[in-house]
């Protein structure tokens, strides 16, 4: 309650200060952050269990390439982000390149991703090293996610094309959907390369 | 069981003098065989089978005999209860597929999920029970062959993950597609998240301990708490649904002849 005699900041209007998306996506993201969260804990323990083995494998990783992917995700997500903005002021064309361009970014992320998993395999870094199983399995779950996000973007790039919908709710829904990708991969990016 | 066809019909069923709540029933009926199906089968598999939580992978031939002599009664008891009843998944598949039938996603995906979920149900259930209640009831046969039928029962009962990712596959797709909100579509998103479990299962075929082997907890653990909180999910939707259907309620879906 605002105390008699100071200025009270005028509230933003309702429409502002929603919540992006609906309830059901947050479901999904939150649901999902959890269940990546029970799989990056399980890592740490397991590598705390067996840390020089670890810290041996991990240098086998080239982190420059996972910099590239970060670099390439994250620039995914200024696209995405621009897009919402693009929708939510009538500038469809516009959103949709943009969203193009994270889908874009998306599918370069994969390749890198492809490349640098057939490097790996190349060198002998299979399954059968504990810290490549968990690397292979967590940056293949992400891989997947991906994958959807990808689906969903063209999900939002359908709604944008059609004129008589254009609903930035949905266009919203899934560029959150594209975010959570995008932060799943940083905190991949930490304890895959960079955690010692 | 109702169909789809039959339940708009429940207007002119009154007029004929049947029973206006008998869809219903037979709805809530087969929900409650789903439900008891599900607590028999935990009971069987988890109490009585030893299978959840599942042995360790990484044992002797000789432990392995060993623990299927130990746990011989409880297999054969909870396992041999389970043959019995096995038809159970068949109705537990039908319910969903009944509801799924009822969205304007299409009857396709409904015959998909009840197809798949079906094969699934071979190795992902029968080939446990056949292979442990081989090993208890023939407790004499060598060794090797105990120890395939111990490994081939975990394997088969947890690494069958083809049939389960195609399922949820067409769950996820027919509740985000269906405009009738027979389920939510948050559910559609919980079985997502089921499928990734699915994928995941496919690393116990490779490694005997550590986190991706069967007793693991990525791909055991953390996966049981996800298909517990999806069977409690589909149990609570499922009876808001079966709770729905009324000829006093609005039909969950279009009529066929109103197409």
């Amino acid at each position: 309650m605002t105390a008699p005699g100071t200025t009270a900041r005028p509230r933003p209007p309702a429409r502002e200060r929603r919540l992006p998306g609906d309830a059901d996506m947050w479901v999904m993201i939150l649901g999902d952050l959890f269940i990546f969260g029970c799989y990056f804990v399980t890592y740490m323990v397991f590598r705390a269990m067996s840390a020089d083995e670890f810290t041996a494998s991990q240098r086998h990783l080239d982190i420059d390439v996972g910099v590239v992917n970060t670099v390439v995700l994250l620039t995914s997500s200024l696209f995405a982000a621009l897009a919402v903005l693009a929708v939510r002021e009538g500038a469809s064309r516009q959103a949709q390149r943009l969203l193009l361009a994270t889908g874009a970014c998306g599918v370069l992320f994969t390749l890198i991703k492809a490349y640098e998993w057939h490097a790996e395999i190349s060198h002998g870094h299979t399954i059968h090293d504990e810290f490549y199983s968990f690397y292979f399995v967590l940056t293949g779950v992400h891989l997947v996610h991906l994958a959807l996000g990808l689906l969903v973007l063209g999900v939002a790039g359908r709604e944008l094309r059609n004129p008589r919908r254009r609903r930035p709710a949905i266009v919203e829904q899934c560029v959150l959907f594209w975010h959570m990708v995008d932060l799943l991969w940083v905190v991949i990016f930490a304890l895959l390369y960079l955690m010692r | 069981m109702t169909d789809t066809d039959a339940a708009p019909a429940d207007e002119g069923a009154e007029e004929f003098g049947e029973p206006k709540r008998a869809g219903k029933r037979e709805v809530r009926l087969v929900y409650w065989a789903f439900t008891v199906f599900y607590t028999a089968l935990s009971v069987g598999i988890c109490l009585l089978g030893r299978a959840t939580p599942p042995p360790r992978p990484d044992v002797t031939r000789a432990q392995a005999a060993a623990w299927l002599y130990q746990h011989h009664l409880g297999i054969q008891i909870g396992f041999v209860f389970l043959l019995v009843i096995a038809g159970g998944a068949a109705i537990s598949n039908g319910i969903i597929g009944y509801f799924m039938k009822r969205m304007s996603s299409g009857k396709m995906l409904a015959y998909a999920y009840i197809a798949t979920m079906g094969v699934g149900a071979v190795p992902g259930f029968q080939v446990l029970l056949v292979c442990w209640l081989t090993a208890t009831f023939r407790p004499d046969r060598s060794p090797d062959i105990l120890y395939l039928l111990y490994d081939l029962g975990m394997l088969s009962y947890n690494g069958s993950l083809g049939c389960f990712t195609a399922a949820y596959t067409v769950l996820a797709i027919a509740v985000f597609y269906d405009r009738n909100r027979i389920f939510p579509k948050w559910f559609g998103y919980v079985t997502v998240w089921q499928i990734v479990t699915e994928i995941l299962a496919s690393q116990m075929w490779v490694h005997h301990a550590g986190a991706f082997a069967w007793n693991g907890m990525i791909t055991l653990y953390i996966a049981i708490a996800i298909f517990g909180l999806w069977v409690a999910c589909l149990l609570v939707l499922l009876r808001k649904a079966a709770g729905r259907e009324s000829a006093h309620t609005p039909a969950l879906y279009e009529a066929e002849g109103a197409r």
